[in-house]
């Protein structure tokens, strides 16, 4: 009941393109299963064509569940490589336990 | 099977929502109905308002009342002033009466009754316009009873022997005045005598003032007593017949009264008067009156205040009934959605496990504390022939009726592939086959474990799933592999499997996620938690697997969590 009655977590959401011609896209906050459509809909908006890099930093990302996962493996297919930029020990044992930093390149 | 199930929970949970949904308007059209309309015909005040109205009714009638008794009482006790006040003025006239006569009536008993003398001193106080109209000399001691000296007009008392000889001889005192009137003559007078005291009672000295026919003596208006209407009585009496002046056409005098005895001379005067208007002034005669007025007037928009008030307080309360009742309903829905959900994610678990010779199985699923959403956790036992049992635990990203179908479709994949190969790589590289050949934007996650009962060995591989406990004797640690991308993740690898032997009566513990992760709070703290939980307590396997739901899931974990525990018997 208390997941109910708390504020819902928030997430920011910041996207530009650095000096290489990457697409960044700076998280901060809380992503769940409640916020993670935001990042898919942001994402879509983005102009991703599959030869072009995407970063994900998460410097200021507290917490990421299987839903926002699920928007970043989404993505994965279509850029030419997804990296993931400073996550918290928390997220980076999460991507570790799933196998994902496999598929990621993460950078600390 | 599942699919029928689903569709029948779906419909009647449209059902169940369309019933609650139709009962808000019907509320919202009674607050409207209920709602004061602008006729002030259909005005029905709320019982507060009349209350309120009766209460500045009874204040203001209270209020009213007293002023008009104080007022009353004040112009009681003015009147007795004002009364009191004219009888002293009327009293102090009667030595100016006197005191000539008196002076008079010695004069003729020390001349002998010499008139010139008589006529010189007492002419300056006869004629019109002066203190007497006609002052007479009597000398007394004859039978016979005339004026011997006469100035002004004739006595009335001349033409009545034996009234004169009654009132000399017997009704006459020495030395003081005396009073007569002659209200019923035709000459309707007052006269006065004195007779000198001492001595011989030689002479009377006789004076007469005429009264008005109509007996109305109007009183100045710029007089002190201007605001009193008057009657004045001869002697004691309140009669008509007795009156001598009056400034009233009709008598006697009705309403607030007061009256007087006005010693004179020998004799009495008595006075009444009543006020002409209001003694205190206007104001507070109308006092009571504004007061009434007033205090009507509060009261009303008081009553009418408090009407509104009373029934935006009203208003109020229903609202409130409404949202209590919305959030009652809601309440509901949300208990029986749950329920629902709940039902539907039971269906698509496997109903019963199987049973298998020398090796204890069993299962748990707990929903998240709170929402509405199946889960997209599953696990499945299943035999695979040779003396192999299969376990199958997976989770799907997301929640929701997508996560739970989708976690359907895997689950049946899953069963599919393993009865060709059982393998646990396989399994899992089919299913991942399966999954991505599609469009999708969902990942699952997921752990097969083969068992060789007989030979106490497993081979167990995953698919980015948490690693199962395995607590041999003892020691409790969890299963590591290299790690493998999990379900509908492009794979540029095989999935690997590990085979290990374990003790004769081993335990291994796999589950979602939702046992161990916490927001905050790095994975390893939670696994840790399970190891410790789980090798700590020396249970049966179905008690564990209680123990571990019960203290690992929080009052407020918000995923779904699934666990399957086998354990070797001997």
């Amino acid at each position: 009941m208390a997941e109910i009655e708390a504020e819902p977590p928030t997430v920011q959401i910041d996207a530009h393109r650095d000096s290489a011609g990457a697409h960044v896209v700076v998280l901060s906050g809380e992503l769940d299963s409640s916020n993670a459509d935001l990042l898919k809909e942001r994402l879509a908006s983005i102009p991703t064509q599959p030869a072009q890099r995407l970063i994900f930093d998460l410097t200021g990302l507290r917490f990421m569940d299987s839903a926002g996962i699920a928007v970043l493996i989404g993505v994965a297919a279509k850029a030419s490589s997804v990296s993931i930029r400073n996550p918290s020990p928390i997220i980076r044992r999460v991507l570790t336990t799933t196998g994902l930093d496999n598929v990621f390149s993460i950078e600390s | 099977m599942c699919d029928m199930n689903s569709g029948t929970v779906t419909a009647s949970t449209t059902g169940a929502r369309h019933d609650l949904a139709a009962e808000p308007p019907v509320a919202e059209g009674a607050v409207s109905t209920a709602r004061p309309s602008g006729s002030l015909w259909r005005w029905r005040p709320s019982w507060v308002a009349v209350a309120a109205l009766l209460t500045g009714l009874i204040v203001t009638g209270a209020l009213a009342l007293t002023s008009a008794a104080v007022y009353n009482r004040n112009e009681r006790r003015l009147l007795n002033l004002r009364v009191r006040e004219l009888s002293l003025v009327l009293a102090a006239t009667a030595p100016s009466i006197q005191t000539p006569l008196a002076s008079a009536a010695e004069l003729a008993d020390a001349t002998g009754g010499n008139a010139q003398k008589f006529h010189a001193f007492i002419a300056p106080y006869v004629g019109p316009g002066r203190q007497f109209t006609s002052v007479s000399l009597w000398p007394l001691g004859t039978t016979h009873l005339v004026p011997s000296t006469v100035l002004g007009s004739a006595p009335v008392l001349a033409s009545m022997p034996e009234r004169a000889k009654q009132f000399f001889t017997h009704a006459t005192r020495p030395g003081v005045l005396n009073l007569t009137s002659f209200l019923s003559s035709s000459r309707p007078a007052l006269g006065f005598d004195f007779i000198a005291p001492g001595r011989a009672h030689g002479f009377a000295v006789y004076a007469e003032n005429p009264l008005p026919a109509s007996r109305r003596s109007k009183l100045e208006k710029n007089s002190a007593f201007s605001d009193l209407n008057y009657a004045l009585y001869l002697g004691r009496s309140h009669r008509t017949s007795d009156m001598l002046l009056t400034s009233l056409k009709r008598l006697p005098i009705m309403g607030r009264q007061a009256s007087d005895i006005v010693p004179f001379g020998a004799g009495v005067f008595t006075i009444v008067v009543s006020p002409n208007g209001s003694l205190g002034g206007t104001f507070f005669e109308h006092l009571p009156w504004i007061i009434a007025l007033a205090g009507l007037l509060v009261s009303l928009a008081a009553a009418v205040m408090t009407d509104r008030l009373a029934s935006r307080r009203q208003r109020a309360e229903q609202l409130a009934g409404i949202l209590d009742r919305v959030a009652a309903e809601n309440r509901q829905m949300y208990t029986e959605q749950r329920s629902i959900a709940q039902t539907l994610q039971h269906a698509l678990l496997p109903e019963r496990l199987p049973e298998f010779d020398g090796l204890q199985v069993g299962a748990r699923y707990v929903p998240a504390a709170s929402g509405i959403d199946v889960g997209g956790d599953w696990y499945d036992v299943v035999t695979a022939g040779d003396g192999q049992v299969l376990v199958m635990i997976g989770d799907v990203s997301g929640h929701g009726l997508r996560a739970a179908t989708t976690m359907a479709s895997l689950r049946h994949a899953a069963l599919a592939y393993a009865t060709q190969d059982p393998s646990p790589a396989c399994v899992l590289a089919q299913l991942s086959d399966f999954v991505n050949s599609g469009d999708h934007d969902y990942f699952a996650t997921m752990l097969c474990a083969l068992i060789d009962v007989g030979a106490h060995r497993l081979t167990v591989a995953s698919a980015g799933h948490m690693p199962p406990l395995l607590i041999d004797g003892a020691d409790g640690q969890f299963v590591e592999f290299d790690a493998n991308v999990p379900i509908g993740v492009v794979r540029t690898s095989p999935y690997l499997q590990r085979t290990l032997s374990v003790g004769p009566d081993a335990t291994l513990v796999a589950f979602t996620d939702g046992l161990v992760e916490r927001r905050g709070e790095v994975l390893d703290v939670g696994l840790a938690r399970l190891r410790e939980a789980a090798t700590n307590a020396a249970l049966g396997l179905e008690d564990l697997l209680s123990e571990l739901a019960h203290s690992l899931t929080s009052e407020d974990h918000h995923d779904d969590t699934a666990i399957v525990g086998i354990r070797w018997q001997r």
